[in-house]
């Protein structure tokens, strides 16, 4: 967040920057022609250090306070702003034992399913989500990298991550067979005496090892530091 | 970029008769943040200050930067350095601190300084004693980022600062290394928020390195074991750093991949980086140090017990 200046505005926060200067224009800070101008620069505006400039001899008292530059329309506490590119925002669960760069492959596999991300979508920058979530940059590219393994996302050079497959559900005939048969196993399970806590532990521990058996081999940090030049 | 951003050997620190840092030999390569963690007078300090050419070793040597001796004009371009407790003139303002700053270094990037206070939100003309502690840890780290340092150290930037304060400080600084590519080393005891931030352990006891590698492959290569307390004494198919036991069930830390078979009645999970260090700082003379310090055995001790 500290270091955005060079990022580029959208048209919201050009809007809302005019709506800012138009407090001042009413409040008797600026006259017609100075307004004028500055609407004018604020719409031709490209970076966020353009708009910033125009609020440099503005009084803070009477209409919000200059930090308070639209960011994208995203709070994000504590952080950075959001890529205005990005439909999603990251948060992680410390409490939670996942891997930090698995919780975000799930979070963008749990958007693609719930359908806050579709094809063609742009994922949050890289440098948006480490000041936003003050993570180390490698996760955030490992976690995207995971994604582009998967055939998930698709990296353009000079632009970002973006989205470039739907996840296909199960078929849902055969998510029905699926049930019934852990329907029946959880009815041989009661039967055996396991309370529900028995179950969602059994259960737990033995998706746990599944996942382990299949997902075992991790890629090396080994080849992450020649990444992060590329970050850039 | 394969270069280190620090490389000792034989590295050795004396204070009076006593040793503050003893054959340290390690190698931190580039692009990482990597984290020295260590107890209380374990050569935290020591390590870093020698890095950064504000002490001379008593023994060894110590490069950065691809090879150049610490404290040479080469060196301290590349380098920013934020020691203990962000120290700041307390009655110069931070505008004044920028000029001074910028007078005093190279290459110093003085719009960039000005842009990031104002985004702070720090008024250039309070002065820095009348500053918030994490506004003093943010301008400390200001000027220091500033000179566009290749490689950023700090000395236990956290400890004084609130939680909020903590995380805007940690996101500064890792967005530096996002944007930039800066390579960063920080010292730290606070382990669990090492967890997120961190891609590199050192880890410092008494004096002597005693676990250092890539945070992944760390973590790739320890297990935790947990069955009968009977049969842990009889536990010896991989190298156990760390047992914690109870009359009926026990905890083995041990060397081992994820793939690496579990003996029957034992269940094996993944260690995090606070458990583990917390399992090394428990058994000073267990050791890993896989890649860097080839020089040593790089076989583990089997940990006592």
């Amino acid at each position: 967040m500290y270091s955005d200046q060079h990022l580029r505005v959208s048209d919201a926060e050009r809007e809302a920057v005019s709506g800012r200067l138009a407090e001042h224009f009413a409040a008797g800070r600026l006259d017609q022609a100075e307004f004028d101008d500055r609407v004018g620069r604020a719409m031709t505006a490209k970076t966020r250090a353009d708009l910033r400039g125009l609020f440099a001899d503005l009084s803070e008292t009477g209409a919000p306070a200059v930090p308070e530059l639209p960011r994208g329309g995203g709070s994000t506490p504590g952080g950075g702003p959001r890529g205005p590119g990005s439909p999603i925002e990251f948060r992680l669960d410390t409490a939670s034992g996942v891997p930090t760069y698995l919780q975000l492959v799930h979070q963008v596999e749990h958007a693609l399913r719930l359908g806050y991300l579709k094809p063609g979508d742009q994922l949050p920058k890289v440098r948006d989500v480490v000041a936003s979530l003050a993570i180390n940059p490698n996760t955030v590219l490992k976690a995207y990298k995971e994604l582009e393994t998967k055939g998930l996302t698709a990296g353009r050079p000079g632009q970002g991550t973006f989205i470039q497959a739907g996840l296909s559900q199960v078929a849902l005939p055969e998510l029905a067979g699926l049930r019934k048969a852990l329907l029946g196993w959880l009815t041989t399970a009661g039967a055996a005496g396991l309370d529900e806590d028995g179950m969602v532990a059994l259960f737990t521990s033995a998706l746990r090892d599944f996942h382990e058996r299949r997902g075992g081999s991790r890629t090396r940090g080994g080849a992450a530091s020649a990444e992060t030049e590329g970050v850039a | 970029m394969n270069m280190n951003v620090i490389e000792a050997s034989g590295l050795g620190k004396r204070y009076g008769s006593t040793w503050a840092l003893r054959e340290c030999s390690l190698a931190v390569p580039a692009g990482h943040v990597a984290a020295l963690v260590g107890p209380n007078g374990a050569g935290k300090t020591t390590l870093l200050n020698l890095a950064v050419g504000l002490a001379e070793p008593t023994a060894g040597r110590v490069t950065v930067l691809g090879g150049r001796p610490a404290g040479s004009p080469a060196a301290l371009d590349g380098i920013a350095f934020v020691a203990q407790d962000t120290p700041l003139y307390k009655n110069l303002s931070g505008g004044d601190m920028l000029h001074l700053t910028a007078n005093l270094n190279r290459g110093f990037d003085q719009p960039y300084a000005r842009a990031r206070l104002a985004e702070l939100g720090i008024p250039p003309k309070r002065k820095a004693g009348k500053l918030s502690g994490g506004q003093q840890a943010q301008l400390a780290l200001t000027l220091a980022l500033a000179r566009r340092p290749r490689l950023l150290v700090l000395d236990e930037p956290m400890a004084m600062l609130d939680p909020l304060a903590r995380h805007d400080f940690m996101a500064s600084v890792l967005t530096a290394a996002a944007e930039d590519g800066v390579s960063v080393v920080l010292s730290s005891h606070v382990l669990a928020e090492l967890e997120r931030v961190a891609d590199y352990l050192i880890l410092l006891s008494r004096g002597r390195v005693q676990v250092a590698g890539d945070v992944e492959d760390l973590l790739a290569t320890h297990r935790m074991l947990t069955g009968p307390a009977a049969e842990a004494d009889r536990y010896t198919g991989r190298p156990v750093v760390h047992a914690r036991r109870a009359e009926v069930q026990a905890h083995l830390l041990v060397r081992a991949a994820a793939d690496d078979p579990v003996p029957p009645r034992w269940e094996a999970h993944p260690v995090g980086l606070e458990e583990l260090a917390m399992a090394y700082l428990r058994e000073p003379d267990a050791a890993a140090l896989p890649g860097p310090a080839r020089g040593r055995n790089p076989e583990p001790t089997e940990a006592t017990r």
